[in-house]
């Protein structure tokens, strides 16, 4: 052999070895398509697109720096993924390539990160033959239970005496192909929540108010929520079916499933549940701008009407009754005979072989057992107790009522509210005018949330206040002073009216500042912090009236005083009426004695009046009286 | 003794959360007894103080129950419930709700409970009748435990045959 021929079997040799598979030339040819993708989204600048901002959820913070609002190390593929969106994307396309098990779910980058997955493939055109597509089997069977058709947005509404429920909470239902009205319950949900340990106490609020919390996305079925919301909690629920298309739905399902790998920390005021729910719709449909509106704090029920006001987003609204408003309506549909056969059936279920009750047609018979029953299993959810001897006579009454035969009837049950989306907005300012004994002043006040007996009813459950982070400020023309005229912390009032089924105390808590005239001093500061506990009671003389009566204890702090404070209690009795749909009427009177700093005693009258104007717009009249302090003020009030 | 020995074939054939339902206490079955962890860890309702915090941030037990893509825990599986367990657990989750609409013949509940059994839309309101005609009998024995109920609920189904017929279908 020459060396010439050598050199051309080598030759022959290598390529052959080159040209075959199996020789690690696979790795550089995967490296180059991998280059290849990554330097054509940045040149398009895909990082920068909406949809990779709304996928990893970075906001731009005041420097103009992005930072994602994801708090789980596992979500980001690249260590600098929190902070770095190009990065973040580079890394993602890279891991695509790999069947590593990433994320707290612990899937190929392709599963666990589907919809990152399948909108890079998209928009970068993945050549299956050099990016393999993976089969995410836990994500089909997943979707495939899903069963999806059409999503509802979710929204259970306040329940009694309870005014800080009034935030709301909103949740997705995946409604079902074949679902039908009976079988909404089936329907999974996609639900974000806070994960709290079991007995958390007061620290529960600040926890919660300080991101110390981990909220999770979870899918319990509808039933579910439910029975925690109507059942235990005695929520109203509305549902409001949204218009997404069959793409915006699996866009949906898709980036839900990657959220499986991550938590946010849970921020009540900001970064709660609707806050994210809403991040979820705008994925779907990347030209809804839902959450621009929500700087400081999200509300629910803001959220609710953001996604209405975007056009023919929502379809269809249900109503899904509390069991105590199902009760309530129902009573009203009772004769008097009727109705003290029911409640005598409730406390004795042997009564329904009295003759009284046997002698009623069975249409009636039946229908008077159901409301027996829906009230008994009332009682046994709630923390009577009696759980147990509730629960007994519900059986009893049950037996009684399936030997009837027949199918209870359907019956239509009316909300006591308008839909919680025709409700004022939350935060209120209001400019106004009157006069304070012998001077006039100008007002402007502002109110941070939420809403206040004098607000506008519709959409609101009836009877209760929470209102927190208020200032008035007044100018007083005379005197020539301007001054923070009242502040309030907090301010909540729950009147719950008693009847002969539902007993329960009315309270209120108040803590804030306002002015007071007292001993030479014209305008003084005067801190206030004041509670009561009472009772109310409903009529419907004109339209519909409340009265209620409460026990009360207040302490004040105020240079005004002789040492400066004084403590005590006192009553306070008063009435609200609905005189019209938009005129509203509150008179109260208080008496108040203090034994403890400032020895005295106050005699307090107030009438306070508003008329709605729209929506978002009312004129409040207030009139204060104490001693010889006289008040009044007539304001314009927007709602924002 | 035939009969019975093809009421049993029938139950076992196409409803296999029958035999979960007649064989296994939802409470020491496989992997689950998760109905009666769920309600522990639920916000007791007897303390008032505790559930109007829990009101104001809304948190919410079942994340991790149900996370999503979270693989399996106890009855579900990323979040689904395992599809054998369904009617069960639906009973065990929905006993009182169950129970009230069987006797009054009609309702969600009862729907959804259908549906879960295999039984057409058509033939609802047939098996409302007997869910009512059966809850006289199970109350009277005691018997209104979840499991009896789906139990009672899968003899009714196999006892009319025009339920048999469409169910296996």
């Amino acid at each position: 052999m020459f060396p010439r021929d050598a050199v051309i079997h080598i030759f022959f040799a290598f390529s052959i070895l080159l040209a075959s598979p199996g020789w690690s030339q696979a790795e550089p040819v995967i490296q180059d398509y991998q280059a290849e993708l990554i330097e054509r989204a940045g040149q398009t600048r895909l990082a920068d697109e909406r949809e990779w901002q709304l996928l990893l959820h970075y906001e731009v913070d005041l420097f103009g720096r992005a930072a994602s609002e994801e708090d789980d190390e596992g979500f980001f593929l690249s260590p600098r993924g929190k902070f770095d969106p190009q990065a973040e994307l580079d890394a993602t396309i890279a891991q695509f390539f790999v069947t590593d098990l990433v994320g707290r779910s612990k899937q190929p980058a392709q599963c666990a990160f589907i919809a990152r997955y399948h909108w890079l493939k998209e928009r970068l055109q993945f050549d299956p033959h050099r990016l393999a597509p993976l089969e995410c089997g836990r994500f089909d069977r997943w979707r495939a239970e899903m069963n999806p058709q059409g999503v509802s947005l979710i929204f259970p509404a306040a329940f009694l005496n309870n005014p800080a429920s009034m935030f709301g909470h909103t949740f997705l239902r995946i409604d079902q192909r074949g679902q039908t009205e009976q079988t909404r319950l089936l329907a999974y949900t996609i639900d974000y929540a806070a994960d709290v340990p079991d007995g958390a106490g007061i620290e529960y609020v600040y926890k919660g108010i300080f991101g110390a919390y981990k909220g999770f996305f979870s899918t319990p079925p509808y039933y579910f929520k439910v029975q925690a919301y109507r059942d235990i909690e005695n929520r109203d629920m509305w549902e409001y079916q949204l218009n997404l298309t069959p793409d915006q739905i699996d866009r949906l399902l898709m980036h839900a499933w990657e959220m499986g790998n991550a938590y946010f920390d849970y921020f009540f005021f900001k970064e709660n549940c609707s806050y994210h729910i809403l991040s979820l719709l705008e994925y779907a449909n990347p030209s809804l701008h839902l959450r621009d509106r929500f700087s400081l704090w999200t509300i629910p029920a803001d959220t609710v009407r953001a996604i209405i006001d975007s056009p023919g987003l929502v379809g269809a609204a249900t109503y899904r009754p509390s069991r105590s408003t199902i009760i309530k309506r129902k009573r009203a549909l009772l004769t008097d005979e009727e109705r003290s056969l029911s409640i005598g059936l409730m406390r004795d279920p042997d009564i329904a072989k009295e003759s009284s009750f046997a002698s009623l047609p069975l249409l009636r018979r039946a229908f008077v057992l159901d409301v027996a029953s829906d009230y008994l299993r009332y009682k046994g959810e709630s923390d009577d107790p009696e759980v147990t001897v509730y629960k007994e006579r519900n059986r009893r009454v049950l037996t009684e009522r399936s030997k009837l035969s027949i199918p209870s009837a359907e019956i239509n049950i009316r909300p006591f509210t308008k839909q919680p989306d025709v409700g004022h907005r939350t935060t209120r300012v209001a400019l106004g005018g009157g006069w304070r004994n012998d001077d006039t002043f100008e007002e402007a006040s502002f109110r941070a949330v939420y809403h206040h007996l004098l607000d506008p009813e519709p959409g609101y459950t009836p009877d209760a206040q929470l209102e927190a982070f208020a200032v008035t400020v007044r100018r007083y023309n005379q005197a020539d002073r301007v001054r923070v005229e009242r502040a309030t912390l907090i301010n909540i009032l729950s009147l719950s009216p008693i009847d002969d089924l539902f007993r329960a105390p009315s309270w209120r808590v108040n803590v804030g500042m306002d002015t007071l005239r007292r001993r030479g001093c014209q305008l003084c500061d005067n801190v206030v912090v004041d509670g009561g506990v009472g009772a109310a009671m409903e009529s419907h003389v004109l339209n519909r009236e409340v009265y209620f009566a409460f026990a009360e204890a207040e302490a004040n702090y105020s240079k005004a005083y002789e040492e400066r404070h004084r403590v005590g209690g006192g009553a306070t009795v008063g009435m609200l009426a609905d005189v019209t749909d938009r005129w509203k009427l509150i008179l109260s009177w208080s008496y108040r004695r203090y034994p403890f700093g400032d020895k005295s005693d106050d005699i307090r009258w107030y009438a306070g009046s508003r008329l709605t104007l729209a929506q978002n717009w009312a004129v409040r009249m207030d009139y204060n009286h104490r001693d010889r302090d006289n008040d009044v003020v007539v304001s314009f009030q927007a709602f924002f | 003794m035939s009969k019975k020995v093809l009421l049993l074939a029938v139950a076992v054939l196409f409803g296999s959360q029958a035999g979960l339902a007649m064989a296994a206490n939802p409470d020491t079955g496989p992997g689950c007894g998760l109905g009666k962890v769920m309600w522990q860890n639920y916000p007791n309702v007897k303390t008032k103080g505790s559930q109007i915090l829990m009101a104001t941030t809304n948190g919410s037990f079942g994340t991790q129950t149900f996370g999503i893509s979270t693989g399996t825990l106890g009855c579900t599986d990323d979040g689904r419930w395992w599809a054998e367990q369904k009617a069960t657990m639906f009973a065990e989750l929905n006993a009182d709700a169950l129970a009230q609409e069987m006797a009054q013949g009609r309702g969600e509940h009862l729907a959804s409970m259908a549906t879960l059994l295999g039984v057409a839309q058509p033939q609802h309101a047939a098996f409302f009748a007997m869910a009512q005609e059966r809850y006289a009998a199970l109350s009277g024995a005691g018997e209104l435990s979840p499991a009896a109920m789906v139990q009672a609920l899968n003899e009714g189904i196999s006892a009319d045959s025009s339920l048999v017929k469409v169910a296996l279908n």
